[in-house]
């Protein structure tokens, strides 16, 4: 198994490098999908209580230069242990969504991006509590409560930036605000963590992703993507026949930049 | 660019890294809050609860011996059996009153655990006490923020027999 993932890893560098040197004569720009797992998971069982394992891949493809449609799914397990109850929990979910870049390309090579994303989630998974402790004046009791499926949908906002460390090779985190949409009701334990989400005991969820990627150079071109243009409504009568993005169309506003698109 | 993404990874690396503790700040103690009177005007000079069937040493819920119109204490509901009797010396005199109630278990939060919350359905009582008035049937770890001014039950004993 470790002998056909390190193949894998070697052939990816080797593509790459032949890329990024096609790169030097050409000057082609290297578009394509982008597949990443998201190391986070991994951390997850050494930085927070309770015994989480699982994992989560992540994938995004450009459309029209500087939006990223995406795909995310994972699967998660909890297993949290007191001394009072023994809660356990474990599920599958994916996430769909899409990431802007909030700046602009500056060349052909140029991958790097910051972008803000929404996502929309779906989560199945089950929870099972046993040796649920209670004592008082009259006694002790030790129930559970048998295993069941749930379901739950969120919304997800998030800020992260993308850098490209080695030719197609992308590490990139983002942070995560997360709004619980709906869960499936449960009379006697609303689930504090679910599979996609995190801990929902507190208000907001927030969450961290950080991943490794790779993208598959499978479109290329000679065009820079054009920018997402951020504007409100144009107000012809202020321009005066100036165009503020055009140094030579004439003497800008006081206190307004040029803007240079590079093209 | 590259220097960025490192560095602001790391940071909200930090900031995820933190939790706000792994302790209980919530009650998970159910008890059901329980007022005792006699007319409104008769005072109330000793009160002495035990479970029933709980005679032992130790297992005296109320032993208060100070004067009043009224008095209110908090008391504990069975885990197991669908009703709940106590055994009640008020100025001397010994009665019984049975609680019947559901009980279930209710998540609290992760590092709290599982409360019991029952409701209130009705009672059955001996002669020296008068009546019963259930005011608030929900008893839950909530319920002793009810006390002062309001609470579950309220014992009236006869007047006659106390």
């Amino acid at each position: 198994m470790v002998k056909i993932l390190l193949s894998i890893l070697a052939l990816l560098v080797i593509s790459s490098l032949t890329v990024f040197s096609q790169t030097r004569s050409d000057e082609w720009r290297y578009e394509g999908p982008r597949v990443g797992l998201d190391l986070s998971r991994f951390l997850l069982n050494s930085m927070q209580s309770g015994k989480t394992t699982g994992w989560e891949i992540q994938g995004d493809i450009p459309y029209k230069g500087s939006l990223f449609p995406t795909f995310e799914t994972g699967m998660q397990t909890m297993n949290d242990k007191h001394d009072i109850f023994h809660y356990k929990n474990s599920g599958n979910y994916a996430r769909v969504g899409i990431d802007m870049n909030l700046g602009k390309f500056e060349s052909l090579k140029d991958h790097d991006f910051v972008f803000i994303g929404a996502r929309l989630g779906y989560s199945l998974f089950n929870q099972q509590t046993d040796s649920i402790y209670n004592s008082n004046y009259w006694g002790s009791t030790i129930t559970s409560f048998p295993r069941r499926s749930m379901s739950a949908n969120w919304a997800e906002l998030l800020f992260g930036m993308k850098g490209e460390i080695f030719p197609n090779f992308f590490f990139g985190w983002s942070l995560r605000a997360k709004l619980l949409l709906a869960v499936t009701k449960d009379a006697h334990i609303k689930p504090y963590v679910i599979p996609g989400i995190g801990n929902t005991s507190g208000g907001t969820p927030f969450d961290f992703s950080v991943g490794v990627y790779y993208r598959f150079p499978i479109f290329k071109s000679k065009k820079m993507p054009k920018p997402i243009k951020m504007g409100g409504a144009k107000h012809p009568g202020l321009n005066n026949g100036t165009d503020s993005n055009n140094p030579n169309s004439g003497q800008s506003g006081r206190g307004r930049q040029n803007y240079n698109s590079g093209n | 660019m590259r220097y960025f993404v490192i560095v602001g990874s790391l940071f909200a690396l930090m900031l995820w890294s933190c939790n706000n503790g792994n302790r209980c700040y919530d009650s998970v103690d159910t008890l059901m809050v329980t007022s005792f009177s006699i007319d409104g005007f008769k005072t109330i000079n000793s009160l002495v609860i035990n479970g029933v069937n709980r005679s032992d040493l130790g297992d005296t819920l109320v032993n208060d011996s100070s004067s009043a119109l009224t008095k209110s204490d908090n008391l504990p509901l069975s885990l197991t059996a669908d009703s709940t009797g106590f055994v009640i010396k008020t100025n001397g005199t010994t009665d019984t009153l049975f609680i019947r109630h559901t009980m279930s278990l209710v998540f609290v939060s992760r590092y709290c655990g599982f409360a019991p919350d029952y409701v209130l359905l009705g009672c059955r009582h001996t002669s020296g006490i008068d009546s019963v008035k259930i005011f608030h049937p929900k008893v839950n770890p909530s319920s002793i923020q009810l006390a002062p001014n309001g609470q579950n039950i309220t014992i009236y004993f006869s007047s006659a027999r106390h």
